[in-house]
């Protein structure tokens, strides 16, 4: 492959990618710092957030490694789940997070696409570190991609689809208890 | 050395939490537990053509299950019989044959070694390739899609292995003409925990769900009220079995409807009301709904619709593999809801089964303790008051939901088994111990 084949990717302007990035951070800080509620306020009522399986398969097979919109998934909520899970976990007795995981979350590769219908799409590589009680640590490292719709709000935009994807088949951990 | 008539008492409701933690105790497991029962393999709708393979495990044991030409299913060791690697890598697929990327031996559908690079040069047309095919499951059953395996000749026949499990299990695996079908893809995680604790509150633990699944309802409805409804159902009157090591509890529904999948599922189960009604029974289909465990560690939760196995991992580990099953031929939304409902509720980020994570491993973490692991759990709940064929189901039958009779049985399944006992002997023992309970009972 000559370097002139390699997909270019249609670059948005540095103020905007600045602007993105700036949101998703303050997204993480807001999960981070356990600010749920607040959160919650971050996505549209048409959001779809979704986690789906994915299975070893050999390269012949790969493109159908992870699982299609009817089939296994972590996470495939709407806003109303959503909203649930919040209420869940400020609920004081969700166990596996009563008391709180610590969490960190660790965001880069931002690769951003204007749409024609003037949303984002947006891709960002991230490492979600969980330390709970005394010595339980899990790792969750992945890709997400984003739909972001430009809002009236203070951050600018509002999450209208979020796929996540974890480069794990089996996940090491004994739960997901926490957002990605 | 360990003596398991000191380390499981069904009889009292004790149980020494050495049986949890102990390698050797592992060791043994893997050798007369799991070895000689049987065991969880492969769903029909998961290997949908000729070729169509998936790779699982008999404990710790790695076998590839195999579609074949003729439509049966066989199961083999994924372990090639040259130097032990593994025969196939994949989780899945349409394989045409198994190739060792170690060293090219290669193997058929069917299991059978088919192909030895450099067989004249190398081994001088001197290797009778018919005997060093993988090892192969030698029973499996197909009980209704299902196909299970075991290594055992001696065990008995899945039929009489379920005994009366089988009207149970049929709750779940022949409630519609069309039978079922697995949501494709499995999902998979790990919780440091031993495999019992998993198995046995499937079987038999309706108890912890108030307490540690609260929250779940809260995410669940938003309207107290409503929650208070739902979690109301747990007052209701409740029933459990007990037999050969397995579990079923549940409640007594008045009603299919409302499912907890929601209006799209309630609609499809109002249609096939009669349907159902027919195949089971009406009071086995409202009741049997709940909480199941086909001994040693398969799973299911009909209210939720998601299926597992616990592969055990060491005293302190399992593999949960789970799957969310669903109608065949229902309309596309209520399969949607089902799905979503497995998903929301009981994959690992559900918003029950993260909680069940939570308490099995905290409690495997305290049995580090040297005298943690010497201090005697209690599994008394209802002890005693165990029935037969209450209300006409049948078998071991307790009148509550309520109660770890379940558990006591699969403890004594396991007891037996881990003391060596031959399955013939397994069959007179529980004879007796039936009769004299009988006895006590009139």
């Amino acid at each position: 492959m000559t370097t002139e084949t390699i997909p270019v990717p249609a670059l948005v302007g540095v103020e905007t990618q600045h602007r993105i990035e700036q949101f998703l951070y303050a997204e993480a800080a807001l999960l981070d710092d356990h600010r749920f509620t607040e959160w919650l306020e971050l996505f549209t009522d048409d959001v779809h957030y979704w986690l789906p399986t994915r299975v070893t398969r050999t390269v012949r097979e790969r493109d159908i490694e992870i699982a299609g919109p009817d089939g296994a998934a972590f996470f495939d909520d709407d806003k109303a789940f959503l909203a649930g899970r919040v209420r869940r976990l400020t609920s004081g007795q969700a166990w596996s997070e009563e008391p709180p995981s610590r969490t960190r979350r660790l965001l880069t590769n931002v690769r951003a696409t204007e749409l024609d219908s003037g949303e984002f799409e947006v891709r960002v590589n991230f490492h979600v570190l969980r330390s709970r009680l005394e010595l339980h640590q899990d790792s969750f490292s992945g890709e997400r991609t984003d739909l972001l719709r430009p809002a009236d709000t203070p951050l600018g935009f509002r999450i209208a689809r979020r796929k996540i994807i974890l480069d794990t088949t089996t996940l090491p951990a004994p739960s997901i208890s926490v957002f990605l | 050395m360990f003596d398991i008539a000191d380390l499981v008492q069904p009889d009292k409701g004790l149980i020494d939490p050495s049986i949890y933690t102990d390698p050797e105790i592992y060791q043994a497991e893997l050798a007369n537990v799991f070895a000689r029962s049987w065991l969880f393999l492969a769903h029909d709708s998961q290997l949908p053509k000729k070729g169509s393979f998936l790779q699982t495990y008999m404990a710790e044991d790695p076998v590839l299950v195999v579609r074949q030409r003729d439509g049966s299913v066989k199961a083999f060791l994924n372990q090639c019989r040259h130097r032990g690697m593994r025969i196939c890598r994949a989780d899945e697929g349409v394989a045409k044959a198994f190739t060792c990327s170690y060293h090219g031996w290669a193997y058929n559908i069917a299991g059978e070694l088919v192909n030895v690079p450099m067989e004249d040069r190398a081994y001088h047309n001197e290797i009778d390739k018919s005997q060093w095919g993988p090892r192969q499951v030698p029973r499996i059953h197909n009980y209704k899609g299902f196909y299970f395996g075991t290594w055992d000749d001696e065990a008995p026949s899945f039929e009489e292995y379920l005994g009366d499990m089988a009207w149970y299990f049929d709750a779940m695996a022949d409630r519609y003409d069309d039978g079922l079908e697995l949501v494709p893809g499995a999902t998979k995680w790990v919780i440091d925990a031993n495999w019992k604790f998993a198995a046995e509150q499937f079987a038999s633990d309706m108890y912890h769900v108030p307490i540690s699944h609260s929250s779940g309802f809260v995410a669940l409805f938003d309207d107290p009220e409503i929650r208070a409804l739902a979690a109301g159902a747990l007052a209701a009157p409740g029933r459990q079995f007990s037999g050969n090591g397995h579990g079923s509890g549940f409640g007594l529904r008045p009603d299919l409807v409302p499912d907890p999948a929601g209006p799209d599922f309630d609609a499809f189960l109002i249609e096939r009301r009669e349907e159902i009604y027919r195949r089971l029974g009406e009071q086995r289909a409202l009741a049997v709904y709940g909480h199941n465990t086909v001994f040693p560690n398969f799973s299911w939760l009909a209210t939720n619709n998601t299926m597992r196995v616990w592969h055990p991992r060491g005293p302190g580990r399992i593999e949960v593999w789970s799957w969310a099953y669903l109608p065949k031929n229902a309309p596309e939304e209520a399969k949607r809801a089902s799905r979503l409902n497995t998903v929301r509720t009981f994959s690992p980020a559900g918003v029950f089964e993260t909680d069940d994570g939570e308490n099995w491993t905290e409690v495997q973490q305290v049995l580090r303790g040297h005298i943690a692991r010497q201090t005697t759990f209690n599994a008394q709940m209802g002890l005693g008051h165990e029935q037969r064929d209450l209300d006409g189901m049948p078998g071991r039958t307790a009148g509550d939901m309520f109660t770890e009779m379940a558990g006591r049985g699969m403890y004594q399944r396991w007891a037996d088994l881990m003391s060596g006992l031959s399955w013939q002997e397994i069959a007179e023992l529980d004879k007796r111990r039936r009769e004299q309970e009988e006895a006590k009972q009139s």
